[in-house]
């Protein structure tokens, strides 16, 4: 595999999940690594030719075909007219690159995924990846907050698997929008207030997060209460990683580099890094 | 066997013949009196007095801009193909053989950057040992100390004494041999400076990012990035996309970087990570003094000095160096 060179793939759907976020789907070749073997948490980049190339986590679970399912916000200057294509348009990926979640070392363990925003992409593939697997991991539990009830993403899949009993949702908004009453599934607070009743086993309990960077220390100080210990709290980070293989420099934490070392890192990983957490 | 030697008055004649082999460049003082790696023109000498060039010769191996892809819609993304001519930088003082010696540690490494591979595999590196004036740390730092050359030129009277480091040195050597003479006297203890000792690469705990230095600094830097653009081992390099006239091409560049400007932390939707100049200052501090990744623990410091010499606010980070990696430097 070349890692420098993006191989051709091509948008085969673009579904608005909000009015700045979409669900778009690629498709690639069949077998190559780039879609068929990732970990939930690591990256790729994806080229719009013309536009350029961003990093972007996964957002679905890993297939032979070449399909690919990345959600996506709108606000870059690639994403920006990405917004804009249609189903057949080219594209471009490299990847799969970084470290992702240790589902390896979360076998038997309850399991606490937190989200903050568009930090429910790399969790949703996360989330998929342990429902494929259900046996594997005990307890899975999904915190996941936005701005407002109309910045939530996935919200029928993520309460169709609560009704069935797969997974313990939560979820919360920061503030309500005028014009509505607020779902009954959804209260208004910030995220970390939804772990002041959360009933966990600390010493069988591992924590995903990936969120806006704002939230992370509250979120870490809260889990450190409730018992977690810093090598139980995994926390995906946000950087600028324009090469994805660690030569631009731009993306180092530290002295660990986000796109080789993380972007999956445990809180342990970063101890006594200043503005490691944002 | 005694170690080679070539007489002063027969450095033109090694030029002429290592021109035979292929282009040769080294540091040439130029009309506007900036002394840069450039072509050393037939009959003419590099100037071998001249302590440090402008640039360092990463400006070889990393173009300050070039294209890395084309993008045609019938053929997608291809790597840009580069007629790479052969190429013999002469004169390369320890320091910046050391920095050459850094980017191949970052840039030949597990999946070797196809430009970069292509460039280097083709560059031949003569050192030449030097002086150090008060602006230089390389004869504190490890890494010019063990950088490695193809040839190395080290001072005498009346001439330089030359070692080879490799096969291509060889080969070389075998080419001017009717030019060299056995050298009989002393070689100077360290063949590569003239003092100096190594130390042993180790990691440090992370520095201290509350201390009144970074903001002191920081009230001072300009933020103009001279440091890090004359620096050896700076290597940082935006991505930009261009788009064909014909819209359906494209042209994927990358540029050098710099991480004390605003927008190196920057990312889509305007959040910032390294919002304040003291916070630009440490990263760059961690990569000169810790290393990144795969290179942690290696300070890529080489100690030439450019930094300080041409910052023109007369900053220094040596001394904030010295007493956070608790040794002189």
């Amino acid at each position: 595999m070349n890692r420098d060179l993006p191989i051709p793939a091509v948008i085969s759907a673009i579904r608005p999940l909000t009015v700045d976020t979409s669900l778009v789907t690629l498709n690639t070749e069949p077998h190559h690594p780039v879609a068929s073997s990732f970990l939930p948490g690591q990256f790729l980049e994806l080229s719009l030719p013309g536009a350029g190339e961003f990093p972007v986590s996964y957002c679905g679970f890993p297939s032979v075909d070449g399909s690919i399912e990345l959600c996506i916000r709108h606000i870059g200057h690639v994403t920006g007219p990405l917004r804009t294509a249609v189903p057949g348009d080219a594209a471009a990926v490299r990847g799969p690159f970084g470290h992702g979640f240790p589902l390896l070392a979360y076998v038997g363990q309850d399991l606490l995924l937190i989200a903050g925003g568009l930090g429910i992409a790399p969790l949703r593939s996360l989330l998929l990846a342990l429902l494929a697997q259900r046996e594997l991991w005990g307890r899975l539990t999904l915190l996941y907050g936005a701005r407002e009830t109309g910045a939530l993403l996935f919200t029928d899949e993520l309460l169709e698997l609560q009704n069935r009993g797969m997974v313990e949702l939560q979820l919360t908004v920061d503030h309500l929008e005028h014009c509505f009453d607020g779902p009954p599934y959804c209260r208004v607070a910030l995220l970390p207030v939804l772990l002041d009743q959360l009933d966990l086993e600390p010493d069988r309990t591992c924590a995903a997060i990936c969120g806006p960077p704002v939230v992370y220390p509250l979120l870490v100080s809260r889990l450190r209460q409730l018992g977690l210990s810093d090598d139980r709290i995994h926390l995906s980070l946000e950087r600028r990683m324009k090469c994805g293989v660690g030569r631009c420099g731009h993306c180092a934490v530290g002295t660990r580099l986000c796109c080789v070392d993380g972007p999956v890192f445990s809180l342990a990983e970063l101890a006594g890094i200043e503005g490691a957490l944002g | 066997m005694a170690p080679q030697y070539i007489a002063n008055h027969n450095l033109p004649l090694l030029l002429e013949r290592l021109r035979r082999y292929a282009e040769l460049h080294g540091p040439v003082r130029g009309e506007d009196g900036v002394v840069r790696f450039a072509a050393i023109a037939p009959g003419t000498l590099p100037d071998l007095s001249a302590l440090r060039t402008l640039l360092p010769p990463k400006k070889y191996l990393l173009h300050p801009q070039e294209t890395i892809l084309n993008y045609t819609a019938a053929a997608g993304y291809q790597l840009q193909a580069e007629d790479v001519r052969s190429l013999i930088l002469f004169g390369l003082h320890p320091c910046d053989l050391a920095g050459i010696n850094y980017l191949d540690r970052v840039f030949l490494g597990d999946a070797p950057d196809p430009l970069y591979a292509a460039r280097r595999a083709t560059l031949t590196l003569i050192g030449i040992s030097c002086t150090p004036d008060e602006f230089c740390s390389c004869h504190i730092l490890p890494s010019p100390l063990n950088a490695l050359s193809d040839l190395f030129l080290c001072s005498v009277d009346e001439g330089l004494i030359v070692t080879s480091g490799s096969p291509r040195g060889d080969e070389l050597l075998d080419g001017v041999k009717d030019l060299l003479e056995e050298w009989e006297g002393a070689v100077p203890e360290d063949s590569r400076r003239f003092f100096g000792h190594a130390e042993a690469e180790q990691v440090r705990p992370e520095p201290d990012a509350t201390l009144p230095e970074w903001q002191e600094f920081a009230s001072h830097c300009l933020g103009c990035g001279a440091c890090s653009l004359c620096c050896p081992t700076c290597y940082c390099f935006d991505v930009l996309e261009f788009c064909g006239l014909d819209s359906c091409s494209a042209e994927r560049v990358r540029q050098w970087d710099n991480c004390l400007f605003k927008s190196h932390a920057e990312v889509a939707g305007g959040t910032n990570f390294r919002k304040e100049r003291a916070e630009r200052f440490l990263y760059r501090y961690r990569h000169k003094y810790r290393g990144f990744g795969p290179l942690q623990g290696v300070p890529s410091c080489v100690g030439c000095g450019r930094c300080r010499v041409v910052c023109p606010a007369g900053l220094d980070l040596r001394p904030l160096a010295e007493r956070l990696e608790g040794r002189p430097l």
